[in-house]
């Protein structure tokens, strides 16, 4: 009898041993809410449309996956979207929102340079990871450890877009630049004007305009008088640099047309015309069926556009990699808890959609927060996209040299 | 500073002014007849456009048609507010200045949902530029200039000689007075809704390819129409005109020596100047 009931504990303890080695303790299902803010409405919504929508293609291929296992835990990814109408006082109060009310630690997408001041206001005491889009120069800096840059800025393309302009087309002496008078087209501004001067190009004319304008032909009034050779349509969002290219072509402008900022030239082509649109050069942008771009980056678009019917443009390529690089450094890190996040974000390179992308921008910044990625300078040749040729951003040179 | 430069700048200021008198006017004549500021007045305007948008870009339509069926539309629309909304707060200011706003955010955000949030292109009926010397203006924003002449010829027209608009000057006078006369003051005040909605819709979809379509589109004629009525003195027509050119004026010229932002204060400038000097408006009522 001992001998049997001694068997039978040993059989108990076996099957528990077996069990637990043929199936671990199923990890337990919890859900992480991720933030994302943008303009959803207003002149420059199609930025918000995009960021949104980026989220959504990640956040849903990982649900649909099963979650995202970090450590022992599986999380089912839960998206809160505001609104900001690209004000910095309502992207104050979102940030509140989502930092007091729905306790977020990850705000994944945010775009126009004065609402991510505004928005880092509430994330940096909190210690809320921000990853972003804006174009803001001091949006990333030693005071701000947890925000990021998830796509190139004006400060990574100006200087080496200029630099191909002026290699390929040397008669391009003259040079008018306009943006909004906001944060993001100020700093744009700014490196455009530095590239020029750098480059000894001439520049006649910088303006600025405040966003929602539709009527440009005053500005634009001014800015023809100076003639210039090229016009670029630096910061503005897509639907404003349709309607400048548009009025300009009506106001009899035939020179060069640059974008330096440029996303979606879709949109732009819709707005200005195949006309007035013809020979735009934009080194952020991407087109995603291009022979430049990783086949990753193809995939992505022929999803969003079976999905959206619209063919994605960089913002929402940017923050789909966004939620990459974050979640892969919460799978790394082995926990979601932000200093953990943090340290690892910024340990090593990632496989992304855009390829392979580095977290650098020392040099700029004076911190690691910038992502890094070729560029690709494209041109508008009949209303559709063609890209040109592919440059490294000097940040990215470095790192890789 | 070269000539033409400051014809060019003159010319600027005066197409589009035109185009916001056309708002203003529709405003001045609702305040005129039912004694009501139509905060909701912008939506109306971007209704104009997105009719426009519809028949030329996605039915196909042409322009022209596209245009008057739509100034048709929205003037039915002008109907349905009215009869459902506005009459009952005929004379009641405040409670009216309340329900246009919530009529506002009723209707941009109805916009938003149903017509999404992106800026929507519709294409131009007429391309090229007319050239004099240096000075330019695209046949598109030529058009638009003489339809919106057109319209106010129209309106003034209508509204000095026919026997309805008879009747509406007559209600804007003395509405006890009209009555007594025979005039019936509910269709007379639902016709004047319908005139005032029409005309901004007009200006919406003469401006629909001009600068493409949204939600937000009312936004600013409706600040610049408050500005065209607050300096020519509200419920006056030739007011409105006189309101609009001095708005073209100044910010067509303001344009050449200040950035958009200080050209957008110029005109909150002159609507304080006018009110400090003379309260009612150039051609206001005492």
């Amino acid at each position: 009898m001992k001998g049997q009931r001694c068997h039978g504990w040993v059989l108990m303890l076996a099957a528990v041993l077996a069990l637990g080695t043929a199936a671990p303790a199923a990890a337990a299902e919890k859900t992480l809410e991720i933030g994302v803010l943008g303009p959803l409405s207003g002149g420059a919504a199609s930025y918000g449309v995009e960021l949104l929508r980026g989220a959504e293609m990640r956040s849903d291929e990982i649900n649909k996956a099963g979650g995202l296992k970090v450590g022992g835990d599986v999380y089912k990814i839960k998206l809160i979207a505001y609104d900001h109408k690209a004000s910095a006082a309502d992207a104050a109060t979102a940030a509140n929102k989502l930092v007091f009310q729905d306790k977020v630690k990850y705000i994944i997408g945010n775009a126009v340079g004065a609402t991510c001041n505004a928005v880092q206001t509430v994330t940096e005491p909190q210690k809320v990871m921000f990853a972003f889009v804006c174009w803001g120069t001091n949006n990333l800096g030693p005071d701000k450890p947890h925000s990021f840059r998830s796509m190139l800025s004006q400060w990574e393309a100006a200087e080496p877009f200029y630099r191909w302009i002026k290699e390929k087309r040397p008669t391009i002496k003259k040079v008018a630049v306009i943006s909004p008078n906001d944060t993001s087209g100020l700093d744009t501004n700014t490196a455009v004007v530095k590239a020029v001067k750098g480059l000894a190009l001439d520049l006649v004319s910088e303006e600025t305009y405040e966003r929602g304008t539709k009527d440009f032909y005053p500005i634009l009034t001014k800015i023809l008088a100076k003639k210039p050779d090229l016009l670029d349509v630096a910061a503005a969002p897509p639907a404003e640099a349709g309607l400048i290219l548009k009025q300009a072509h009506e106001l009899g402008f035939r020179g060069a047309k640059g974008w330096t900022a440029g996303v979606n030239p879709v949109t732009l082509v819709g707005i200005a015309g195949v006309e007035a649109a013809e020979g735009v050069w934009s080194p952020v942008n991407i087109n995603v069926r291009s022979d430049f771009v990783d086949p990753k980056v193809r995939k992505f678009g022929d999803e969003y556009e079976k999905r959206y019917k619209e063919v994605p443009g960089v913002i929402a390529v940017a923050n789909y990699g966004a939620f990459d690089v974050f979640t892969k450094a919460m799978q790394e890190a082995g926990s979601v808890e932000t200093d953990k996040v943090l340290a690892a974000l910024t340990s090593r390179p990632y496989d992304t959609v855009w390829g392979r992308l580095v977290i650098g921008g020392k040099e700029t910044y004076r911190i690691d927060r910038q992502f890094l990625y070729p560029m690709v300078i494209s041109e508008i040749r009949g209303g559709k996209i063609v890209d040109i040729e592919q440059v490294l951003p000097a940040a990215l040179k470095a790192l890789t040299k | 500073m070269p000539i033409e430069l400051l014809v060019q700048a003159l010319l600027n200021g005066f197409a589009l002014a035109l185009v916001y008198v056309l708002v203003a006017l529709g405003l001045t004549l609702i305040f005129s007849i039912l004694g009501i500021i139509n905060f909701a007045h912008g939506e109306f305007y971007m209704l104009g456009g997105y009719a426009t948008y519809f028949g030329v870009a996605v039915f196909g339509l042409h322009y022209v048609p596209t245009l008057l069926l739509a100034i048709g539309a929205v003037g039915l629309a002008g109907v349905v507010a009215e009869r459902l909304i506005f009459r009952h707060l005929r004379g009641k200011t405040l409670n009216a200045f309340i329900v246009s706003l919530g009529l506002l955010w009723v209707l941009q955000s109805g916009a938003q949902l149903t017509f999404g949030v992106l800026d929507k292109p519709v294409p131009s009926a007429f391309s090229g530029i007319i050239r004099a010397g240096r000075v330019i203006i695209s046949v598109e924003r030529f058009v638009v200039v003489l339809a919106a002449v057109g319209l106010i010829a129209v309106l003034y027209g209508f509204l000095q000689w026919s026997r309805v608009g008879r009747a509406m000057r007559a209600v804007a006078q003395d509405p006890d007075g009209a009555a007594l006369q025979g005039v019936n003051i509910e269709f007379t005040s639902m016709l004047g809704f319908a005139v005032g909605c029409a005309l901004a819709g007009a200006a919406g979809g003469l401006l629909a390819p001009v600068f493409a379509v949204s939600p937000p589109m009312g936004a600013l004629p409706v600040v610049k129409a408050f500005i065209i009525i607050i300096v020519g003195g509200m419920g006056s027509l030739p007011g409105a005109v006189l309101g609009g050119l001095l708005l073209g004026t100044v910010e067509g010229i303001g344009s050449l020596f200040f950035s958009s932002a200080a050209v957008n204060v110029l005109g909150f400038l002159m609507v304080i100047a006018v009110l400090l000097v003379r309260p009612r408006g150039l051609f206001g009522a005492a």
